[in-house]
């Protein structure tokens, strides 16, 4: 069984080691070094960037992101959990044509729907022109360049990490079972209840890590439909790459939020063992 | 089993929502004025599109791309996936979900600084080649979550089974396993293909002069402010990647 | 297969192969040439070029920083040219190849940051005003009407920290390069006080905004602001009589280019009055190229927007470099705006 197993580990581990953790041991490297003159890494040795992170401003950034990446995720497992349910439960026929339905318009760039979002949100946009012209409002709702704008910009953009992995868990689901539910007077949403959700447990973790952990560090959406206003952990990291070009501040930025995240994962994993994700 | 109306109509509604935005783009990429005021109807942007060469190689080294990545995250994630299955590596998962948890732009700046540093030594640049690889590390961990979701309700009792009955490992996992995992490791690739496909941040790190992708393309496009264009190139692949769906899914059931 | 077929297969490849053309990557900012500038240069030259473009500085230099990039010719802004400069990421100009240097306009054949001309070349400049809809009353003509009530929810800042605190210290009077920290904070105040009022900071984007009349004001640059003017005639632009940044894009060749004299010549290509000026009229930028103005349209020519006259040049300010130790303060009082 061993060699079998190492084999099918070892070009994943290959990968992993080359591409991402040596990488990875890069970044930290740079998260204690100094900004260089004009933008990349240099001597000496600091604890500096960490120290930085203690500032209460960065404190209140991360807050509001994690709001608004809980936020996100709640909605989009909400609404991606019936339509999971839905597609499993279809004809043979329709699975794949469902399936597709909703990759296919992220095979479109996620920079051209977010503006096709923001025409439709715009003052002057078809949902404000349709309110107008029905009278439901006087005046165009500001719809667009707040934070609510943002969640729903994140729930559009991360729904299909959230449809996939569910789909992959309910369709194995034993019909028997739910079979024997109804034959046992069950209402649909009881068995729902009692029944499907706890046996897609491992979907919908995954699915919740699919999307908590992408919104978290997003910043083209809040940035676009935020208006730039308000500045989430992704924006700063961002800003810290690009615009600000202190690579080692950044650097230790993501490190930290990456360690968050982690002490968030293994904390799930610890609770429900193995089996969580 | 009840089917209750509540469930389609919700899909249709999610649906709406999903394609909602790419019908806007379609209207208006028949739109003659380059403003979003309808002003008449115009094949004038599909015609710009058809005779952009810079375009056109862009969505060639998408396709491309996103095809080898596609191809051999798919294989080395499943395998990883079943392997872990079998028995964890603590270090190995770690590192995947890991990889997961990172942010894009840190990513993408780690693996550029790793290719800067090779290239010191190598005399190489970053080009398609960076960009598959690069694309192919991240896409692994996608692969992994998904096909493990899957396997984690799949039986260790049926390979058992197999075993006791003669099979050797691979038998087992290739005539036990595999057919139980193949609408997960479908569903995967999808995923995989759909992240490599549509990546901005990452491969705008990590790509060469010669390798321009799609989002590259529509990004600078898209952000100088409403494009036509962009709107006619959107309308395309919606409707060609439909049309290509609708093929193979009517070639797989005549098979 | 064959042996013949396989043989006759590898003499067509062999066929196909490319003799070798002479080539040129060029990197520069989007609606920065017109239509048929690359072309006829790549007709003229005998050239291949792979021209692409990018947004921001920033994202020129991320792929650049490396020195290995791939690239022959990049634009940076004129406060970018030194810090690119000193990580040696720069060729030193020929200027026994660029004859067409001569064409410049006086005003930019010196520029502060590279006087000699030695690493950059002027190619267009830009600056940043205010662009309004006419029917706000009263309008705006400085920096400070930018902060009045009225605009409450209809206005934009740009959506760089520069141009931000450029306004702000301007408006209470300081140099818009100012590294003191007491007057950035208290532009950062300003800068906090006035975002009530925002709808969003936003860069080109405002200009399809503008011309819908959802946005009523907004910090915009000359050229955004021109075509947006060109798309409606509800639209006017004034730059600020207390005082307003100028950028100016230079062409620079890199180092790393195994392609000093192609590049030479697609810069001096870009130096002949004919080409600049196709490219000013039609993408409506400003160009430096003194030699070029009088081809322009006269429409153009007066065009108070894209070309002000000397009044109102006097008002303008260069964009200085920024030290590191300003940067970071910069660079946090900005976070501190954008959480307020």
């Amino acid at each position: 069984m061993n060699r079998l197993r190492t084999l099918f580990l070892a070009p994943a581990a290959g990968f992993t080691v080359v591409l991402f953790l040596i990488p990875l041991s890069i970044i930290i490297g740079y998260s204690f070094l100094t900004r260089g003159v004009y933008g990349g890494v240099a001597g000496p040795w600091t604890f500096e960037n960490y120290q930085r992170l203690f500032d209460p401003l960065y404190g209140v950034i991360l807050w509001r992101s994690v709001v608004m990446s809980t936020a996100a995720t709640a909605l989009c497992l909400l609404i991606a959990f019936p339509l999971a349910l839905f597609i499993a439960r279809a004809d043979a026929r329709w699975k794949n044509i469902y399936l597709y339905l909703v990759i296919l318009p992220f095979w479109t760039s996620f920079l051209v729907r977010t503006y096709a979002w923001m025409f439709l949100l715009r003052d002057s946009g078809l949902i404000n022109s349709i309110l107008l012209s029905l009278k439901i409002v006087h005046e165009p709702l500001p719809l667009l360049y707040n934070e609510t704008a943002v969640v729903v910009g994140l729930v559009y953009g991360y729904l299909p990490f959230a449809v996939l992995p569910l789909f992959s868990n309910l369709d194995r689901l034993d019909k028997n079972l739910l079979e024997a539910a109804a034959d046992l007077g069950a209402t649909p949403w009881q068995t729902i209840r009692h029944i499907v959700i706890p046996l897609c447990a491992p979907g919908l973790r995954a699915a919740g890590v699919l999307v908590f952990i992408p919104c978290l560090g997003a910043y083209l959406t809040p940035d676009l439909l935020g208006g730039g206003k308000s500045i989430m952990i992704g924006n700063l990291i961002q800003n810290q790459f690009t615009t600000a070009r202190d690579w080692p501040f950044g650097s230790a930025i993501s490190l930290a939020l990456m360690a968050l995240v982690m002490i968030l994962l293994m904390a799930l994993l610890r609770r429900d063992g193995e089996e969580a994700l | 089993m009840k089917q209750s109306r509540f469930l389609p109509v919700f899909a249709a509604l999610v649906y709406a929502f999903l394609h909602v935005p790419l019908l806007i783009l379609c209207a208006f990429s028949f739109n003659s004025s380059k403003f979003t005021i309808w002003e008449g109807f115009s094949l004038e942007w599909y015609r710009a599109m058809f005779n952009d060469a810079q375009l056109a190689e862009a969505t060639w080294n998408s396709l491309v791309i996103a095809l080898v990545s596609t191809f051999f995250a798919t294989i080395i994630g499943t395998l990883c996936a079943y392997g872990l299955w079998k028995r964890n590596s603590k270090w190995l998962s770690g590192s995947l979900y890991l990889s997961l948890v990172t942010p894009e732009i840190v990513t993408g700046i780690s693996l550029l600084a790793l290719f800067q540093w090779i290239f010191r030594y190598w005399q190489v640049q970053l080009g398609m080649h960076t960009v598959i690889l690069a694309h192919i590390a991240f896409a692994i961990a996608y692969v992994l979550l998904v096909v493990m979701a899957r396997l984690r309700t799949a039986e260790p009792a049926l390979e058992d089974a197999a075993l006791d009955l003669g099979a050797t490992e691979w038998q087992a996992f290739r005539l036990v396993t595999l057919p139980i995992l193949k609408p997960g490791i479908a569903a995967a690739a999808l995923l995989a293909f759909t992240v490599s496909f549509d990546d901005y941040v990452i491969t705008s790190l990590v790509a060469g002069v010669d390798s321009e992708t799609l989002p590259m393309v529509l990004y600078a496009m898209a952000r100088r402010g409403a494009n036509p264009v962009v709107s006619a190139i959107s309308t395309v692949i919606f409707l060609g990647f439909g049309a290509l769906i609708l093929l193979s899914e009517r070639m797989q059931k005549n098979t | 297969m064959n042996r013949r077929v396989f043989s006759v297969a590898i003499a067509g490849l062999a066929a196909c192969a490319p003799r070798n053309p002479r080539r040129l990557n060029v990197f520069n900012w989007s609606a920065y040439a017109a239509p048929e500038t690359v072309p006829d240069f790549e007709k003229r030259h005998d050239v291949k070029v792979r021209y692409s473009i990018y947004e921001s500085n920033e994202e020129m230099l991320a792929r650049v920083f490396s020195g290995n990039s791939g690239w022959d010719v990049v634009f940076p802004t004129h406060y970018i040219v030194p810090p690119m400069r000193e990580q040696g990421l720069l060729a030193e100009l020929d200027h026994a190849q660029l004859p067409n240097l001569k064409n410049l306009d006086p005003a930019f054949q010196h520029p502060v940051t590279d006087p000699q001309l030695r690493h950059a070349m002027p190619y267009m400049w830009n600056a940043t005003g205010i662009l309004y809809n006419k029917k706000v009353t009263p309008a705006p003509t400085r920096w400070a009407d930018l902060w009045e009530p009225h605009w409450k929810g209809h206005l934009t800042m740009l959506d760089d920290p520069a141009e931000v605190f450029a306004a702000a210290l301007r408006k209470l009077g300081f140099s818009l390069n100012s590294r003191d920290p007491d007057e950035l904070h208290a532009a950062q105040r300003e800068a906090v006080r006035q975002k009530p009022l925002l709808r969003a900071y936003l860069n080109t984007e405002v200009r399809d905004q503008a011309v819908a009349g959802d946005i009523l004001g907004a910090q915009i640059w000359s050229t955004t602001a021109q075509q947006a003017i060109d798309a409606s005639k509800e639209l006017a632009f004034v730059y600020p009589s207390d005082g307003f940044p100028l950028s100016l894009d230079c062409a620079v060749i890199l180092r790393e280019s195994p392609r000093h004299g192609i590049a030479h010549e697609f810069l001096n290509y870009l130096l002949e009055p004919q080409v600049s000026a196709r490219i000013a009229e039609s993408m409506r930028t400003a160009t430096a190229n003194g030699a070029a103005r009088p081809l322009l349209s006269v429409a153009t020519q007066n065009n108070q927007t894209l070309y002000p006259p000397p009044e109102v040049m006097a008002r303008a300010e260069w964009f200085a470099t920024v030290t590191p130790e300003a940067q970071r303060l910069r660079d946090r009082l900005w976070t501190e705006i954008k959480s307020a």
